[in-house]
């Protein structure tokens, strides 16, 4: 009976929307039969847009846009709203998620050759998407209103108005004024809920259309060229004759994938929570340490670092340069091999970016180039370098503190990382040297000459002169010997 | 049968988790204001004292304020004083937001109330008093030969075990009032021992105390710490 009812239902709506029709054969139409776990990734990053669409909705509904009270909204999700925390949670886990699988997507589609004909539109449509989605994770982290918001934003207007001629009109336009102000959050608002995501989606519903049209890429094979004669006809018989429907067979793939990918979604969420708030977005409030999200990380290692001769063309050039390369990249290699081991210049490339990037992520959690502030007067001189020394040495290892050399230089593993490590510093420099760099500076150092007396210059090389390598080299013989 | 027994348990896992309020990435409202001034003392202390006087009070590059017979002499005004506004000339910077610090007066207080609490002692009524007047520097050399010529050289230029103390840029950077201190209470953390009249060592009194600081202070000159001694600015000495 009930089945009946539910076919008649069901027969009712097919016959006036002609589903089966219309997605039918997209749904059923011939995969590769090699198309396997490697091709899991683009559906998972789509679960993902879902997910950050249906979890966008909910937080909308209590999200403040409003410069004044952004804040205070989050704050009452994040600690009053019942199970708020875990919906920013799984918001924020999502968007973690979401480009992670999006890179690796597109990693791999750039490994299978996947990009080459006929797919090139494939491509280009998939790079600007990720672009979007980048878009997305920025006005999303400027969106959480808090110290990182404000500098993230600062930092990113800073680097649109190094654009020639238009660059004051772009951050006018971005933040709605010439300075971050109360319709800059409205404008990055609607940037994150309207713009860039209606753009995602219908590039998105290109990108579909596209892989249904143009058909999986097969699984590679090392010496099996594309040849744009006569790609299109040997993968039409070869998937007529040995494909699979992509519905149920990789269909049912792709379900277990994105079945993992909700568990693990859900369990970072519960287990790490939402990113934030972290202090109101107050310029006043200097006592701060304002972070990008994960993936600016390495950005944030490459803007910290960069020598100044070189800031306007890795801000704007290379940007420009990356897309430019990506977009051509059908155009450059639209032929030929497709397997990554016939391929030595694809993998040294991923190698290379995996590298850079990795490395780049390290060094911002580490930001060695930051001071750390309070080291003058919260590491203490190690006891081991504070132990047998004169009263000269003992007023010196007090400059060192009070003069804040500490904040830029460790003693014993403690301290700023600016500059060198100070332990041993009397087994590479002597005392003339010691007081020719310190009173005039040199490399990164400022020149203490005007900061301090004779008499503390004489007492921190006194000190410094007490700080010997364990092994130091004799000059003799090159070779190490243990000191003492 | 198994299917049914695994459908049960994953229902009442979500069931259970449901109606679980803890989970490891909730987040706790903080409690404190972050930016509100910190009122206890062990951060503060490990904020702005650790770095120069040490971790727990000692073992620091300066003097060790862990130290009960200090505590016990030292008045609680001086150290406001002298926390707030520093010590003019010596490397004792002004702590007090009165003359540019990070420490309101507040702070100051919980800060010498939680040495006190920490590191206090009873007082010693044999030391002579912490705050004095500079002594007769002849008199001081005769002290100077007897208690403390031993570890300091006859000269005081150093001698076993200890370094020197005459040396013009050591007292440069020293006051005499951090002198005196030194002599009474001693480094009890780097083996100087205190002259208050314990541990068997001969105690100095109140007149002695100031002589010898007065000859220690007698070794002071006008341009101290240049680097080359030998050079002075009509060129090289013979």
């Amino acid at each position: 009976m009930i089945r009946a009812t539910t076919r008649s239902v069901y027969d009712w709506f097919e016959a006036r929307l002609g589903l089966e029709k219309t997605l039918g054969p997209s749904l059923t139409h011939a995969v590769p039969q090699s198309a396997k776990w490697w091709y899991v990734f683009g559906s998972m990053t789509m679960l993902l847009f879902m997910v950050q669409v249906m979890t966008g909705i909910c937080l909308s509904m209590v999200y403040v846009p409003s410069a004044d009270e952004a804040y205070a909204s989050l704050e009452y999700l994040t600690y009053d709203q019942q199970m708020g925390w875990f919906l920013r949670s799984l918001h924020v886990w999502g968007s973690h998620l979401m480009i992670a699988m999006m890179s690796i997507h597109m990693l791999q589609v750039f490994l299978f050759g996947a990009y080459k004909f006929p797919r090139e539109l494939t491509w280009i449509v998939g790079v600007l998407l990720f672009v979007c989605t980048l878009g997305m994770g920025f006005t999303g982290q400027v969106l959480r209103w808090d110290q990182d918001a404000y500098w993230g934003m600062g930092v990113g207007m800073a680097m649109a108005g190094r654009v020639p001629v238009i660059g004051p009109e772009i951050v006018h336009l971005v933040l709605g004024g010439p300075i971050i102000g109360g319709e800059s959050l409205s404008r990055f608002f609607a940037l994150h809920v309207f713009i860039i995501p209606g753009t995602l989606i219908a590039l998105l519903g290109v990108h579909l259309l596209l892989v249904v049209k143009c058909g999986i890429n097969e699984r590679p094979t090392p010496g099996v060229l594309v040849d744009k004669a006569t790609y299109r006809e040997t993968y039409d018989r070869e998937v007529h004759r040995r494909g699979m429907p992509f519905f149920p067979n990789a269909a049912g793939r792709d379900m277990i994938a994105c079945g993992l990918t909700l568990t693990v979604l859900f369990v970072c969420a519960m287990m790490f929570g939402p990113a934030g708030p972290n202090g109101r977005p107050d310029p006043m409030l200097i006592d701060t340490a304002p972070r990008p999200d994960f993936w600016f990380q390495s950005i944030f290692a490459v803007l910290a670092l960069l020598p100044p001769y070189m800031e306007t063309f890795l801000i704007l050039g290379f940007p420009l340069l990356a897309g430019a390369v990506l977009i051509l990249l059908p155009f450059l290699s639209g032929d030929g091999e497709k397997h990554w081991k016939r391929r030595p210049m694809a993998v040294l490339f991923v190698s290379v970016l995996l590298v850079s990037l990795g490395s780049l992520t390290w060094l911002a959690y580490q930001s060695p180039w930051s001071p750390v502030m309070d080291a003058w007067s919260a590491l203490p001189t190690p006891a081991q370098y504070v132990k047998g020394r004169s009263p000269l040495a003992l007023q010196g290892a007090i400059v060192v503190q009070n003069k804040q050399c500490r904040n830029c230089h460790a003693l014993d593993g403690q301290g700023g990382r600016r500059g060198p490590a100070l332990d041993g510093v009397a087994s590479r420099l002597n005392s003339d040297q010691i007081i020719r760099q310190v009173i005039q500076g040199g490399g990164n150092m400022p020149a203490y000459g005007q900061h301090l007396t004779p008499a503390e210059t004489t007492a921190v090389t006194a000190f410094l002169m007490t700080l010997h390598d364990q092994w130091e080299h004799e000059p003799a013989t090159g070779r190490r010997t243990p000191r003492d | 049968m198994i299917r049914r027994l695994f459908m049960v348990l994953c229902g009442s896992g979500v069931v259970a988790l449901a109606a679980c309020d803890w989970m490891p990435g909730r987040p706790e409202r903080p409690t404190v204001d972050a930016h509100a001034p910190t009122m206890a003392f062990e951060p503060l202390w490990n904020t702005h004292c650790a770095g120069c006087h040490g971790a727990n009070g000692r073992d620091g590059a300066a003097r060790p304020l862990n130290d009960p017979l200090y505590l016990s002499l030292a008045d609680d005004h001086w150290l406001h004083m002298i926390t707030t506004h520093g010590v003019d000339g010596t490397l004792m910077p002004a702590m007090g937001t009165a003359a540019g610090g990070p420490l309101t007066p507040a702070q100051i207080t919980v800060l010498i109330e939680g040495m006190h609490d920490h590191w206090g002692g009873a007082a010693l009524q044999t030391a002579p008093p912490l705050l004095g007047e500079l002594g007769a520097a002849d008199a001081g050399a005769t002290v100077f030969a007897s208690h403390c010529a031993a570890c300091h050289g006859d000269d005081g230029t150093g001698g076993h075990g200890a370094g020197s103390v005459v040396d013009t840029s050591f007292l440069a950077l020293t006051s005499d009032q951090a002198l005196r201190i030194a002599v009474i209470c001693g480094r009890i953390d780097l083996g100087m021992p205190p002259f208050d009249g314990r541990r068997g060592l001969p105690p100095l009194t109140d007149q002695q105390v100031s002589d010898v600081v007065a000859w220690l202070a007698a070794h002071r000159v006008a341009h101290p710490g240049a680097p080359y001694p030998a050079v002075t600015s009509q060129g090289a000495q013979p």
